[in-house]
C-alpha cells in the first residue's frame, strides 16, 4: 500500500448465532460454545459500506477483531466479503475486557497499521449491545465520529457526509481521518461468490498478541486488568407462558375487562 | 346444521371444543387452492367445526358421522392447493389444531407428534435438541397431518425424498371409528402393520384420520450453504440439474428461480434478492458433516455449471443469508397469487425436465402468455403458472391448463408431483390413472368404510 492510497479499518466482533446461543442461567453466563461464531450483523453492514467505498475511490480494507483463537474463521469470512487484510488480536491477556479495554487494544492495533483514513464499525455488538466501543476508540486516536449512519451519501478522500439517526435524521459532515458507527439501514450487505469464498479459506489472517502491540501501547491496560467495569452476572428474563382463559355468560365482558385491568392492559 | 349433531359433538369434546357460529365457521371453509380451481365450499350455516384432542374422540366423532350419514372434513393447516379440506357439503369439519403433542426422541432421532402440531414448531423443537427435519413444502403452518396425509414434498426433498420417508409409525383412525397403531420407534418393521401404514400416506385422508405419528429426524448438519447459481439460458440452466446428479452430489435440495418473480417476492418482503447478474437462477442447498466436504462438493457443483455457461455463484453459508433465500424461494408463490388463475404442479421424470422447459415455451408463444415458472429442478417438478389475463374466459384457461397436463403426460409425467389430487382436481385424475385404477382405489376405500360385525 503506498501512502496517498485510501486506507479503510473495519471493526469485527465473533459473535454467537444469537437465535441458538444458550444462556447459562445458574452461572449467570453465556454459552458460548453452544452456537457457531459469525460476523456481527451490524459488522457486515460495516465492511460492505467500506468494500463500497473502496470500489469508489480505490486503497485498502483492513479487517481487525479482538477475539479467542476460534475467531479465525469469522475473519476468512470477512475476506470473503471484501476485505484485503485481516488482524486478529488474541491472547489471554485481551480476555476479560470491558467496552474501555476493548476499545484500548483495538485503537492501538489501528496505531499499529500506521496510516488509516476512515474507521468504520457496526453500530453495537447483538451479544453486548452497549454500541460504546466505536466511539471510544474514536477518542482513543484524538479522531472525530458519527455514530448510528443509516446513510453516506458523498465520500471524497478528504470527508463524508452522512445521515446520523440520533433520534432525528441529522446531515453530518465528518473530516477525515475520522470514525462512523453504522446501523442495518446504511445498505444490504452482499452475499459472497464462492470464487472469493475459496480464496478466503486459504487467506492468512495475521495473529497479533499482547506482546505484538508493546511498542504502541501500555499492556497493562488490556483485558481484564485494564478494564473498569465487569460484568458480575447476566441475568434471563424468565419466558413467560402463553395464558388463556375462557369467559362466559351474561357478565363475560365485564370480568375480561377485570382481568385486563388487573394485568395493568386496561386502564 | 342439525341441533342435535352439535350438542351431540359437544358431549364428545366438551362444549368450548365446537363451533357452528358461521363467522367463525367462516374460517374453516377454505384453503389456499389457486382461485380458477377452487371447490366452493357449503354455506358456513350448514357446517360445524370441532377440535378433538385425541385419537378416542376423533373415533366417537367417525362412529357418529357415520350414524347420522354426515360428511365429514379433515383439517390441518388449510394450507393446501387442492380443496382436500374443503367442506363442499353441509357436514362436520374435524381440526386437527389442539393435538399439539411434541416429544423428541433424542436416542432414537425421532420425534413423536401430534396431528395438529405445524411444521414451524417442529422445526424449532427439533432445533432446540440439535436435530433438524428437511422437508419444506414452503408454508411451516402446515401442520403434521395433513403432511402425512397428503404426503408433502417442498424444497429439501432431492437427497431423501417425500415425507412418506420420514413417516415410521402412524396412530390412525378408521372411517369406521377403529384406531389403528402402525410402526413405531423402529427403522425397520416388515410385519404387516409397518406395510398398512403406507395405506394412509399420500392418500390425502380418505381412508382414515391421521391423529399421531412418529417421525425420522436428521441430526443437524455442521456445514450447511446455499449457493445460488445465475445463469443467461434458461436451458443450460435446467440442463445443468440431471447433470449435478450424475456426478455422485446428492444436494439436500435444488429449486429452479427466475429474476423477475424472485425480485418481486424479495420486494414485497422487504428483501433483496441476492445475485444481480442472471436471468435463471438454481439455488443449492447443500449440508454435510464438516465444511471441506461441503466445500468440496461446492466446487465441483460450480465446475459443472460453468461447462454449462453459468456466471460466478454466490454463497450463502450464515443461517440468516440462507433462511433469507429459502424465504424469498416459499414466498413466490403467495406472491404471485393474486394474479394467478392456476399454478399446475406438473412432473415429469428429471431428466426430461429440459424438454418440459421446450414445450411450456412454446405455449408461451401460441397463448401470447407469459408463464412465470418454478420449481423443484431436480425431482423433475415445476409450477408453471397460469396467469391471469385481461378478457379470457374459463374455456380458454382449461384449455392452457389441460395443454399443460397433457405435456407432462406425453413427457412420462403427472399432473401433480406434490400438491395432491384433492376435491378441486378430481376430474383430471383420469390423464394419470386407468379406470382399473381408480376403481382399486375405490375397493379399498369401500372395505375400510364398512363397518366390522362383531
Amino acid at each position: 500500500m503506498t501512502d496517498n492510497e485510501f486506507h479503510i479499518v473495519v471493526l469485527i466482533k465473533p459473535v454467537p448465532d444469537m437465535e441458538k446461543v444458550r444462556f447459562d442461567v445458574e452461572k449467570g453466563v453465556v454459552d458460548r460454545s453452544s452456537a457457531p461464531l459469525e460476523i456481527n450483523p451490524f459488522d457486515l453492514n460495516a465492511l460492505e459500506a467500506a468494500v463500497q467505498i473502496k470500489e469508489k475511490l480505490g486503497g485498502e480494507v483492513t479487517a481487525v477483531s479482538m477475539a479467542p483463537p476460534a475467531a479465525e474463521s469469522v475473519l476468512r469470512d470477512a475476506i470473503a466479503r471484501g476485505a484485503d487484510r485481516a488482524v486478529l488480536l488474541t491472547d489471554r491477556r485481551f480476555a476479560g475486557a470491558d467496552t474501555l479495554a476493548t476499545s484500548y487494544a483495538l485503537a492501538s492495533a489501528i496505531r499499529k497499521l500506521g496510516r488509516f483514513n476512515l474507521i468504520i464499525c457496526g453500530e453495537k455488538t447483538v451479544d453486548g449491545d452497549t454500541g460504546q466501543v466505536g466511539p471510544e476508540v474514536a477518542e482513543m486516536l484524538g479522531i472525530p465520529h458519527i455514530a448510528y449512519v443509516t446513510e453516506i451519501r458523498e465520500v471524497t478522500k478528504e470527508k463524508l457526509l452522512v445521515v446520523s439517526e440520533l433520534g432525528a435524521p441529522y446531515l453530518m459532515e465528518l473530516k477525515l481521518p475520522g470514525l462512523i458507527t453504522v446501523t442495518k439501514d446504511v445498505n444490504k450487505p452482499r452475499l459472497p461468490t464462492l470464487k472469493d469464498k475459496l480464496k478466503a479459506r486459504k487467506a492468512k489472517v495475521e495473529v497479533w498478541s499482547a506482546d505484538d502491540l508493546a511498542d504502541v501501547a501500555d499492556v497493562s491496560r488490556f483485558g481484564f486488568s485494564g478494564s473498569p467495569t465487569q460484568v458480575v452476572k447476566v441475568l434471563v428474563p424468565p419466558m413467560k407462558k402463553r395464558r388463556s382463559q375462557i369467559f362466559k355468560g351474561e357478565d363475560a365482558v365485564d370480568k375480561l375487562i377485570e382481568a385486563l385491568e388487573m394485568e395493568g392492559l386496561l386502564r | 346444521m342439525r341441533e342435535d349433531i352439535v350438542e351431540a359433538l359437544k358431549n364428545i369434546v366438551g362444549d368450548d371444543w365446537v363451533v357452528n357460529n358461521p363467522e367463525a365457521v367462516k374460517s374453516y371453509l377454505e384453503d389456499e387452492t389457486e382461485p380458477g380451481v377452487k371447490v366452493e365450499p357449503a354455506p358456513a350455516t350448514d357446517v360445524v367445526v370441532v377440535k378433538p384432542v385425541n385419537a378416542q374422540e376423533v373415533s366417537e366423532i367417525l362412529k357418529l358421522a357415520n350414524r347420522e350419514g354426515v360428511p365429514v372434513y379433515v383439517r390441518g393447516g388449510g394450507t393446501g392447493l387442492a380443496c382436500g379440506c374443503v367442506p363442499s357439503k353441509p357436514g362436520v369439519v374435524i381440526s386437527m389444531e389442539r393435538m399439539k403433542e411434541i416429544e423428541i426422541d433424542k436416542e432414537n432421532l425421532m420425534a413423536v407428534v401430534g396431528a395438529g402440531v405445524t411444521l414451524g414448531e417442529l422445526l424449532k423443537a427439533a432445533a432446540k435438541e440439535g436435530f433438524f427435519f428437511p422437508p419444506h413444502p414452503g408454508d411451516e403452518g402446515a401442520q403434521i397431518g395433513g403432511l402425512i396425509a397428503c404426503n408433502a414434498v417442498g424444497a429439501r426433498a432431492v437427497r431423501t425424498g417425500p415425507m412418506r420417508n420420514y413417516v415410521l409409525g402412524l396412530e390412525v383412525v378408521l372411517p369406521t371409528g377403529e384406531i389403528l397403531r402402525l410402526g413405531g420407534r423402529l427403522v425397520k418393521d416388515n410385519t404387516g402393520a409397518g406395510k398398512l401404514m403406507h395405506l394412509f400416506i399420500g392418500t390425502e385422508g380418505i381412508l382414515g384420520v391421521i391423529t399421531k405419528a412418529v417421525l425420522r429426524l436428521s441430526p443437524q448438519y455442521k456445514a450447511t450453504a446455499t449457493m445460488v447459481v445465475p445463469f443467461n439460458d434458461r436451458r443450460a440452466c435446467l440442463n445443468t440439474v440431471p447433470e449435478i446428479l450424475q456426478s455422485g452430489i446428492i444436494p439436500l435440495g435444488i429449486e429452479y428461480v427466475q429474476k423477475k418473480e424472485v425480485e418481486l417476492t424479495a420486494k414485497r418482503l422487504g428483501l433483496e434478492w441476492p445475485s444481480k447478474e442472471g436471468e435463471y437462477y438454481l439455488l443449492i442447498m447443500l449440508a454435510e458433516f464438516n465444511e471441506d466436504t461441503l466445500y468440496a462438493q461446492l466446487e465441483e457443483i460450480a465446475s459443472i455449471c460453468r461447462k454449462n455457461g453459468s456466471l460466478e455463484p454466490l454463497l450463502a453459508e450464515t443461517p440468516e443469508e440462507q433462511t433469507n433465500i429459502l424465504k424469498i424461494r416459499s414466498e413466490i408463490y403467495p406472491t404471485l397469487k393474486p394474479y394467478m388463475e392456476d399454478s399446475p404442479d406438473i412432473t415429469v421424470p428429471p431428466a426430461n425436465i429440459g424438454k418440459l422447459i421446450e414445450e411450456l415455451e412454446k405455449l408461451e408463444r401460441k397463448y401470447d402468455i407469459y408463464i412465470p415458472l418454478f420449481g423443484h429442478a431436480a425431482d423433475g417438478n415445476l409450477h408453471p403458472v397460469i396467469p391471469v389475463k385481461e378478457g379470457w374466459t374459463k374455456e380458454q384457461y382449461e384449455k392452457l391448463r389441460m395443454e399443460m397436463y397433457q405435456i407432462a403426460v406425453k413427457l412420462g409425467g403427472v399432473t401433480t408431483g406434490e400438491h395432491g389430487v384433492g376435491e378441486a382436481r378430481k376430474k383430471y385424475l383420469k390423464l394419470n390413472l386407468s379406470n382399473e385404477a381408480i376403481e382399486t382405489l375405490r375397493k379399498i376405500k369401500k372395505v375400510l368404510e364398512t363397518t366390522p360385525s362383531h
